[in-house]
């Protein structure tokens, strides 16, 4: 029985998105058009965003169905909400509120995260039809230029996954918060006897997890120019894919920002390189499926279950 | 200690489905007294029977630590086996195929549960895509169309004035209350929900029991994709698609846990008629699709809440 390094990190995590990249470049002339790499950037960065929270739960052993529904009710408060900054703060305070509820549910209640986390998805995506019941709304230009502009030639989508995946890896690796995440992740009593306080952090997780999906809802409907009360209905789904396809543990204690960046590359090189092919989007659920299955086979685990 | 506090917390130490099926039939009662003629109740009885059958699935797996999210692709898969035509078969084998599709299913996420040790999370919610995937890829070629006859008719049977659904719930569900609590099975499901490691230790048939509970799951995925087929009349791609994430809801509302058989068969039952019960109130009342929404996100959260508020220490966590 091999033991999982804490990274989670194996040389299929780090090989598929690498085989993806060197077989489309080789197989599709246009995957090589430098429009279609600018235009892959934009297409990760808020999967990219949304995965590296959803990091943070899946170290501790939880999991955050909220993501979607986050995504998608900030990008109505920023339809409606005429002052572009005033937006963003309502957004960014939706995000940390329904951080604290599901991390209060899970670390104090004792609520199960799926189930929390559930119904706070199904709150929020009715409040959301509430709040923009149709797609539209005036998104303000400085909005959809701070997603979709450049800067000194490079597009401002690398920049927004630039500064996601750099500040979380300096709290994840050179942080003492950080390691509090793998010790309390990897077995929380012995943590908890350590003086970790196991259950504020996971408060804190969930509030970054949220936190960070709010961000990604702001990216995303800067991007897509207008609000959308389904806007995040398929990330989290997404986000849990692209967190497993990088060998972050569900179970917590493994799992890396590096991991994490794997598989969200892997799944984007996946949508780009079959719209490229003309493939059916569906038979991409039934790619990533398999991709999927084939990732979790080559990590055997200590646990059968969850 | 007054009697009548000493009766809120033994009620608040049932399964939240009990007392909330109280509480709703309590609201119903002075908000809507029509919801509440046995006709209607029937009725919802039998919209509850389809999540019911999927629910005994689901807790039988949460029993053993793992979980099931194929249902939605279970179903989708027989809807479309059985409506689009694309089976040359007459009924009965055609619903016989799908229950071995079903229990196929069941199978395959059980082997790599078991034998790979994968994610149960990850492994059933890959099948359910792929399936979902593929049915929605074929149903360009063949689109899904009404349910077969024999379906149809025996969702509409009623015996004794009771809707054949609701007594084939029944003859599922007492059964399995009754396995679960005094066969050999349920014995070591039991003990190896409380503690895996310790039943392994013993000799139990660690995976073999988390194994079958998965083909289990997987065989009632399929059965409650007829039920809910004959019920609906005909077949689409997203047919049951929230069935999978509501038994999830169903079962813990029904008591059960991971690793926890609390609530036994009973509680998730009560549990899918409380969801259906729900669901039917608030559209009586009136309220569009988003304060629905808005009101069943609540309710399951502040359910769950009670209840994991009133058991916290006393599970896993």
């Amino acid at each position: 029985m091999s033991t999982t390094i804490r990274s989670g990190l194996s040389r299929y995590t780090l090989g598929l998105p690498l085989l993806l990249v060197l077989g489309l470049l080789a197989s599709n002339a246009d995957f090589r058009q430098p429009q279609n790499l600018l235009n892959f950037g934009g297409q990760i960065a808020a999967l990219l965003i949304a995965a590296l929270g959803q990091l943070f739960v899946t170290l501790l052993g939880g999991i955050d169905l909220s993501v979607g529904a986050v995504m998608s009710l900030s990008s109505c408060l920023l339809a409606v909400q005429p002052d572009p900054l005033w937006g963003v703060l309502f957004a960014l305070g939706l995000g940390l509120a329904v951080g604290l509820l599901n991390g209060v549910g899970v670390a104090l209640a004792g609520v199960h995260p799926l189930v929390m986390t559930l119904s706070t998805a199904t709150f929020l995506q009715g409040l959301a039809h509430v709040v923009l019941p149709i797609p539209g709304g005036r998104i303000a230009p400085a909005l959809t230029h701070a997603a979709s502009g450049t800067w000194l030639g490079l597009p401002h989508s690398l920049l927004w996954c630039g500064a996601a995946v750099a500040g979380v890896a300096w709290l994840l690796n050179r942080s003492r918060l950080g390691l509090h995440f793998y010790a309390v992740g990897g077995q929380a009593r012995s943590a908890y006897l350590n003086g970790v306080n196991a259950r504020a952090l996971v408060v804190l997780a969930y509030m970054a997890c949220s936190l960070l999906a709010a961000v990604a809802g702001i990216y995303l409907t800067g991007r897509v120019a207008a609000g959308d009360p389904a806007l995040g209905s398929a990330f989290a789904l997404e986000s849990v894919a692209a967190v497993a396809l990088g060998g972050v543990q569900l179970t917590g204690g493994a799992g890396s920002v590096t991991g994490v960046v794997a598989g969200a590359l892997s799944l984007g090189l996946l949508t780009n390189g079959l719209n490229l092919f003309g493939v059916s989007p569906f038979m991409r659920a039934v790619l990533t499926g398999c991709l999927l299955l084939a990732a979790v086979s080559v990590q055997r685990r200590r646990i059968v279950g969850m | 200690m007054s009697k009548l506090s000493s009766f809120l917390i033994r009620a608040l130490a049932l399964p939240p489905a009990y007392t909330g099926t109280a509480l709703l039939l309590l609201a119903a009662a002075w908000l809507r007294p029509n919801l509440l003629s046995p006709m209607l109740l029937l009725l919802i009885l039998r919209q509850a029977a389809p999540l019911g059958i999927a629910a005994m699935g689901q807790s039988l797996v949460m029993r053993g630590r793992s979980l099931d999210l194929s249902a939605g692709g279970v179903i989708a898969a027989v809807a479309y086996l059985l409506t689009s035509g694309a089976l040359p078969l007459s009924e009965p084998l055609a619903l016989l195929l799908c229950l071995l599709l079903g229990a196929a299913v069941g199978a395959f996420n059980g082997l790599l549960v078991v034998g790979v040790r994968a994610s149960a999370v990850i492994v059933t919610l890959s099948v359910s895509m792929i399936l979902s995937g593929i049915v929605i890829a074929l149903s360009q070629f063949h689109a899904p169309g009404d349910a077969p006859q024999l379906l149809r008719e025996l969702a509409r049977t009623r015996w004794l004035g009771l809707p054949l659904p609701v007594l084939g719930w029944a003859a599922l569900l007492l059964p399995a209350a009754w396995l679960m609590r005094r066969s050999v099975y349920g014995r070591a499901m039991d003990a190896i929900g409380a503690n895996p490691r310790a039943a392994e230790l013993s000799g139990l048939p660690h995976l073999r029991v988390v194994f079958i509970a998965h083909l289990a799951s997987g065989l009632l995925s399929a059965l409650s994709g007829f039920v809910l087929l004959g019920f609906v009349g005909v077949g689409s791609v997203n047919l049951g698609a929230e069935l999978a994430l509501n038994s999830l809801a169903a079962a813990i509302l029904g008591g059960v846990n991971f690793g926890s058989g609390r609530g036994g068969m009973l509680g998730p039952a009560v549990a899918a008629f409380m969801l259906a019960l729900l669901f039917n109130f608030l559209t009586s009342l009136g309220l569009g699709e988003a304060s629905r929404l808005m009101l069943q996100g609540a309710i399951i959260g502040a359910a769950a809440w009670a209840y994991a508020w009133r058991h916290r220490g006393s599970g896993q966590h």
